[in-house]
């Protein structure tokens, strides 16, 4: 019934690298996806005790994940906000950095760790961020009088497509705005491989920012 | 600056961001009238065939090779990327598609790489293949989910399944195109003495589809894009148009050519129907009209049958 033609591929086993999968797998790690070698000693380790390297997997291809040019100006493109405090609403911008990420949505076999740079699915498909906000209220008579400094953690939990269409977050961070620090809890939702979100940031003890909507504009 | 508000303003902030998220999740669940009637059918295997293909849309093809099942580039929902919706039905019932002893994957754009696809068939797929480097953009589902590398192979139980190198773009954000500079390939698909090149998204590179017909020389079948062709300076570098997918066709040395990658998506410039038209066309004019095998979605057609 089968046909008796040779495969091609056998006649050309010098050029072609076969190999049957059954086979004991081989560990083939290729480079680490980010540059920053020395802080990623920490990182290293706790890849190592989560013991996703553990895989055998014969052909897995980190991301040679990298700042550009380009994805340094999208970091620079901020997010606007209304912040609403002591029954007065201010205007606001917000930025956003993720200095460290760990994605519990990422294909098991990958390093679940982004340092700098995070691929959008990487971080709506599940995540656990650390993420720093400078945020500028227009407020007060000076430049300087309106910003507030943030830092916290934030997850992400993927609702539709993965978390590329719909993806919530919630958080709580710190800051420090007028000379006063204090908490901070937040919750988001995220359309358009998270592209496109919004968020509520609630400080209880922030007269003036108590209530923050912040419409999230961010690509990587 | 300051603007003072009333109390309700957390309130109308609120409401203001669940339409937003409601909204664009709705775009994904509209529906809308096709410009091309699938056809429609209930078994998509076929009765004494070898070798037989049938076209769900866009470059998703259910390809049958003697027990077992291939699927290209899944795309079985209603939108591409939450935005663009498909023009045609998809051309299976995906509940009557039998088990999938391998998905093969292209590159990482969302109208080949379709995780919502992907969702949908997951109890049915044995392996998937992506591109090298592509594994990242495979969250984690319940079949195994493979890289192969250009001109490495798989073989299991006879089936082989080689990645060949073809000219596209390898990012699926725009910006990760910087580094996924590897994450589009072709297939080669062998079983039992058949053989299948599954092109998924190209350009025309001559040089590597005769690197492929040299390692691969007796292809039965050849499915290759053949759009978007408009505007053709842009879309040279990443799509064949129908008149470069015959040259393929010839570099290849396939004995049959399914077009596919048309009629699913509104893409580049391109009239409804034109890519379909001009490979009509140019194939007469170029006396390969006996090699080139015009589907419409949902159709499926014996490319071996089986021998009496």
């Amino acid at each position: 019934m089968h046909a008796a033609r040779p495969s091609a591929a056998k006649r050309n086993c010098d050029v072609l690298v076969c190999r049957d999968w059954t086979e004991t797998p081989r560990f083939v790690h290729s480079r680490v996806p980010f540059r920053h070698r020395g802080a990623a000693a920490g990182v290293a380790i706790a890849v190592y005790l989560r013991g996703r390297a553990a895989f055998g997997d014969d052909a897995v291809t980190e991301p040679a994940i990298r700042p550009t040019p380009l994805w340094l100006v999208a970091q620079l493109a901020p997010s606007p906000e209304i912040a609403y405090g002591e029954s007065v609403a201010r205007l606001g911008l917000r930025w956003q950095l993720t200095p460290l990420l760990y994605s519990f949505g990422t294909n098991r076999r990958l390093s679940p760790w982004r340092i700098g740079v995070v691929e959008p699915l990487v971080r709506q498909s599940g995540s656990v961020e650390l993420f720093l906000s400078p945020e500028y209220l227009v407020r007060g008579p000076t430049f300087w009088d309106g910003w507030l400094w943030r830092t916290g953690l934030r997850t992400y939990l993927p609702i539709v497509e993965r978390g590329d269409y719909l993806s919530v977050s919630f958080g709580a961070s710190c800051y420090e705005f007028a000379g006063r620090a204090g908490a901070s809890y937040e919750i988001g939702a995220y359309v358009l491989f998270g592209i496109v979100g919004a968020q509520i940031t609630f400080s209880p003890r922030s007269g003036p920012a108590q209530t923050i909507a912040t419409l999230r504009l961010r690509y990587f | 600056m300051t603007v003072r508000f009333s109390k309700s303003i957390r309130s109308l902030v609120l409401v203001a961001s669940v339409a937003l998220v409601v909204g664009c999740t709705r775009l994904g669940s509209q529906t809308t009238r096709p410009f091309f009637e699938p056809l429609a059918h209930d078994v998509p295997g076929a009765a004494g065939a070898r070798l037989s293909v049938l076209w769900i849309g866009h470059a998703t093809m259910l390809i049958q090779i003697d027990d077992k099942w291939i699927l290209t580039d899944p795309f079985l929902v209603r939108t591409m990327g939450q935005i663009q919706r498909r023009v045609s039905p998809v051309g299976l019932d995906v509940d009557r598609l039998p088990t999938i002893d391998a998905v093969l994957i292209s590159h990482m754009h969302f109208d080949h790489l379709s995780l919502g696809s992907l969702e949908r068939i997951e109890r049915r797929v044995r392996r998937l293949f992506v591109p090298e480097g592509g594994l990242v953009y495979v969250t984690d589902f319940a079949f195994d989910a493979r890289e192969l590398r250009a001109w490495r192979c798989f073989e299991e139980n006879g089936l082989r399944i080689t990645a060949v190198p073809v000219d596209h773009d390898g990012g699926r954000y725009g910006l990760d195109s910087a580094w996924m500079t590897k994450s589009a390939t072709g297939y080669v698909v062998e079983y039992h003495g058949l053989s299948f090149y599954f092109g998924g998204d190209t350009a025309y590179d001559q040089r590597e589809f005769l690197r492929t017909r040299r390692l691969f020389p007796h292809l039965d079948l050849a499915l290759l894009p053949i759009a978007p062709i408009h505007p053709r300076d842009h879309m040279r570098t990443l799509h064949m148009d129908p008149d470069e997918a015959l040259d393929a066709l010839s570099d290849l040395g396939a004995r049959t050519m399914i077009p596919m990658h048309f009629d699913t998506l509104v893409a580049g410039t391109d009239a409804p129907g034109e890519a379909r038209e001009l490979l009509t066309v140019r194939a007469r004019a170029r006396g390969m009209v006996d090699r080139v095998d015009l589907l419409r979605i949902g159709e499926r057609r014996v490319v071996v049958p089986m021998a009496k």
